[in-house]
């Protein structure tokens, strides 16, 4: 695959899909490296005790799996992500799968950044976690 | 319901951190648990022939920085639950192994907004982070929703 440039950038251009299982292990080895070992994100019986379906997926480890998403795009172009927002919507279940995408919705010559819609999707379809990202092309 | 809270807080810097220790290791730990190959940022003779010239963490690396004692102190409360509704990140210098990083925060917004379910505000705070060299490493806006 070729690496993505500025010039060969155009708008509804796509961003995975990548599909990949989250495991609750993963989880919780995210929760270990970060400090955010609490039970919610490590124990099921815990957190339906605080009323959730089942141990949660941190948000900010939604946040890095979406990065990851926009970084792969990225490749060794030497483009830089500038900006990543994001919105969690409805809480993140492991030991499912999930999917991410995107897609380009904007350009812009001036400062040669590229803007995307990016999320992560449930098996039934819902975008639990939204985002947009910049990324920057250096000349 | 009127958003009650003492609008001086916008702005005004409630805490700094002690500068937190970037390890090569916690680098490569974090890039495990989120499943990260790219050589830039978990292979040190393939980052040093890179544009870094060696290993940076990954961007989302800047969202694991915690705040201090202070945070839920001075940030307003709203209604009984308050979630994590997301986060906006600008990234800046990249975080390599041996930084020291530390944390700046402030209010920077409040807001309420009414959906389909009903009356929420947010407030938005924003902590940045700043490495050893005095380089802006990312504005990270944690925006924390409740429900009123």
């Amino acid at each position: 695959m070729s690496e993505v440039t500025y010039a060969s950038v155009q708008i509804g251009d796509t961003l995975g899909p990548q599909e990949f299982y989250l495991s609750k292990d993963q989880v919780r080895a995210y929760a270990k490296a970060t400090g955010m070992w609490v039970p919610r994100f490590t124990d099921d019986e815990a957190a339906r005790k605080e009323g959730l379906p089942g141990m949660i997926t941190p948000g900010n480890m939604s946040l890095a799996i979406m990065s990851k998403l926009v970084s792969d795009w990225i490749g060794a172009s030497g483009a830089r992500m500038i900006r990543l927002g994001t919105t969690y919507r409805q809480p993140v279940l492991p030991d499912h799968t999930l999917t991410l995408q995107g897609f380009i919705t904007h350009k812009s010559e001036n400062d040669r950044t590229a803007e995307m819609d990016v999320w992560v999707e449930s098996e039934e379809g819902d975008r639990l976690v939204i985002g947009t990202a910049t990324v920057h092309f250096p000349r | 319901m009127a958003v009650d809270y003492d609008p001086a807080i916008i702005g005004r810097v409630f805490e700094t951190t002690d500068p937190v220790p970037v390890s090569a290791e916690a680098i490569a730990t974090f890039c495990t648990a989120i499943g990260e190959t790219n050589p830039i940022h978990v292979d040190a003779a393939a980052a040093q022939k890179g544009p870094w010239g060696g290993i940076t963490a990954p961007p989302s690396f800047a969202v694991t920085f915690r705040n201090g004692q202070h945070f839920f102190q001075h940030v307003p409360r709203f209604g009984k639950q308050g979630f994590d509704a997301g986060k906006d990140v600008e990234f800046g210098a990249p975080i390599r192994p041996g930084d020291a990083i530390t944390l700046t925060s402030h209010v920077k917004e409040v807001y309420e907004k009414t959906g389909r379910t009903g009356s929420m505000v947010f407030v938005v705070v924003r902590s940045t982070l700043t490495n050893q060299h005095g380089e802006m490493v990312a504005h990270v806006d944690h925006k924390f929703m409740s429900r009123t």
